[in-house]
């Protein structure tokens, strides 16, 4: 598929998108990061970015996050231009040590964002409770960032992005730091919730197999300047399964694919 | 550290102080100085007995604490909220701090006879007096604490739709405060310095008062006592602000 045929594709099915980003151009300075991108987001898909590092990944993202405005072109989400962050779009970072507070416990991390949303303190508890259970923190609700594992941090990360209830979660190479068994966990509890809560998720991440075992649909970005290259739908049934779906033929497939695009960019 | 080596420190530095007064007798006791100028400990304890007997010396403790107190938490309210104001916003930063930098070397003694001048030898004055010279410390710290929040943690904030006040409370404050915490204590030990110095210049009580007027009447046991007292209250503050630290900033030590 070109990037043109994507682009218009992307404005013939206007009900279900989430977000949509059109023609849009990032500078930072004299530099163009994001050149004339056109992308959308439909709802429920979840939908994974690959790219060699500096293809403008995080910067997309922050792009979609509504904390960068484009120099030219628009995005759009539910419809309407998007300037501002909002809390419908949730984000998860990749350093959780600087995203969580370290001087509030497991529970007053989920609850900030609840403070921030204006949910009385009567309701909190009983929210925070269950946000905590959904990403299998129970029994760590008193304990520190500090005191807890790298994959016990993302997941409280997660569940304080839940807690904003976002109709869009973006996450920008979130398992990056964790080691490969945590991250195999993760992908399968990500899976679970983007599922049960039925969010828009957009997944930044460097480990191609990673992008091949979440994804819908795998957005590759090519550099200088960042933009769309190719787009793999990957028809991969679900839900998925650590040891049988990546011994698929379609997996090694794309896999293939993905290693093939990529390789052209390193060295 | 565990209980046991905490001990183990806190008997060690018990054992340094006994050393040094009994260094101190043995000094006193050959008469390097002449005895009238250089009291040992037993005259400078005989002293304090004497003071703590007829009531003078825990009024003018009580009085030089109260001062310190009230000095150092006008200087703590000033500084953290001023320096929060300033630390927050991108065009005080630029506009405000260069004047902090050209205040902030003044020693605080030097504007003693301008305070005198304006205020008179009174409470007030030595309050300004502390206030002004425990300011800088608290100011400074608290510029540096709120102007360093990582960049994630204002994401976070805009992300979670955070209004300003919440991100000052729950986000800036809680951040910065290691930083504030280090700013309080020097503010303490500057706070003891120039209560001492207000009260040698108005002479309305106090243990500044007391030295001085020991001095004048070349009773050196007294001055010895007075100078004791200090040095407990600069400990015995310092414990306490410790304390509060350790408690405050628990999430720092797991
Ligand atoms: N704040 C910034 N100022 C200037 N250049 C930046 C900034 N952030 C990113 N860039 C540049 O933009 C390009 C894309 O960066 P980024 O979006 O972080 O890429 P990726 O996440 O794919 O590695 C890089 O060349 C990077 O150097
Ligand atoms: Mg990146």
């Amino acid at each position: 598929m070109s990037l043109s045929e994507h682009a218009t594709s992307a404005m013939d099915a206007p009900r279900d998108t989430v977000l949509t980003v059109q023609e849009a151009s990032v500078r930072y300075g004299a530099t163009t990061v994001l050149k004339d991108l056109s992308l959308s987001l439909n709802r429920g898909e979840f939908v994974c970015v690959i790219g060699p590092s500096g293809s403008g990944k995080t910067t997309l993202l922050r792009l979609l996050a509504g904390l960068l405005t484009p120099v030219s072109g628009s995005v759009d989400f539910r419809g309407q231009p998007h300037r501002a962050p909002s809390r419908d779009i949730a984000i998860v970072f990749q350093d959780y040590t600087n995203a969580l507070l370290p001087w509030r416990d497991a529970e007053g991390n989920v609850s900030l964002a609840l403070e921030a949303a204006g949910v009385p303190r009567a309701e909190r508890r009983d929210q925070i409770h269950a946000l905590l259970r959904t990403v299998g923190l129970v029994g760590s609700e008193g304990k520190f960032p500090a005191e807890m594992s790298g994959g016990m941090q993302q997941r409280l990360q997660i569940a304080r992005c839940l807690a904003q209830k976002p109709d869009v979660l973006l996450m920008d190479e979130p398992f990056g730091a964790l080691d490969a068994m945590t991250r195999q966990k993760l992908q399968d509890e990500l899976l679970g919730i983007v599922a049960e809560s039925q969010v828009t998720a957009f997944f930044v991440t460097h480990d191609l197999e990673e992008a091949i075992y979440l994804g819908d649909r795998i957005i590759a970005l090519e550099p200088n300047p960042g933009r769309v290259s190719q787009i793999f739908d990957v028809p991969l049934p679900k839900p998925r399964n650590q040891l049988t779906t990546r011994e698929m033929p379609e997996f090694l497939r794309l896999r293939r694919q993905l290693f093939d695009f990529i390789e052209r960019y390193e060295q | 550290m565990t209980l046991f080596h905490r001990s183990l420190w806190f008997l060690a530095s018990l054992a340094l102080l006994v050393g040094l007064i009994w260094g101190w007798q043995i000094l006193a006791d050959a008469r390097v100085l002449p005895r009238a100028f250089f009291p040992g400990p037993d005259l400078t304890w005989r002293a304090l007995k004497r003071g703590v007997a007829n009531g003078s010396l825990l009024s003018d403790t009580l009085t030089t604490l109260r001062r310190m107190a009230l000095g150092w938490a006008l200087a703590s309210l000033i500084g953290v909220a001023l320096g929060a104001f300033v630390g927050t916003s991108a065009w005080a930063r630029v506009w405000i701090a260069p004047m902090f930098e050209a205040l902030r070397p003044l020693p605080a003694s030097a504007i003693a006879p301008v305070a005198m001048l304006f205020l008179g030898l009174t409470d007030t004055m030595i309050l300004t007096l502390i206030a002004f010279g425990a300011l800088w410390p608290m100011l400074l710290t608290t510029v540096h604490g709120f102007s360093n929040i990582h960049i994630r943690r204002r994401e976070v904030a805009t992300s979670l739709g955070l209004s300003r006040s919440a991100f000052i409370t729950k986000i800036a404050l809680p951040g910065a405060l290691p930083d504030i915490m280090g700013g309080l204590r020097l503010g303490l030990t500057i706070a003891l310095i120039l209560v001492v110095v207000g009260e040698m210049v108005t002479v309305q009580g106090g243990l500044g008062a007391r030295i001085l007027l020991a001095a004048r009447a070349f009773n050196a046991p007294e001055i010895f006592a007075g100078i004791a007292v200090l040095g407990v209250i600069g400990l015995l503050t310092n414990a306490v602000l410790s304390l509060v630290e350790t408690y405050a900033l628990r999430w720092q030590r797991r």
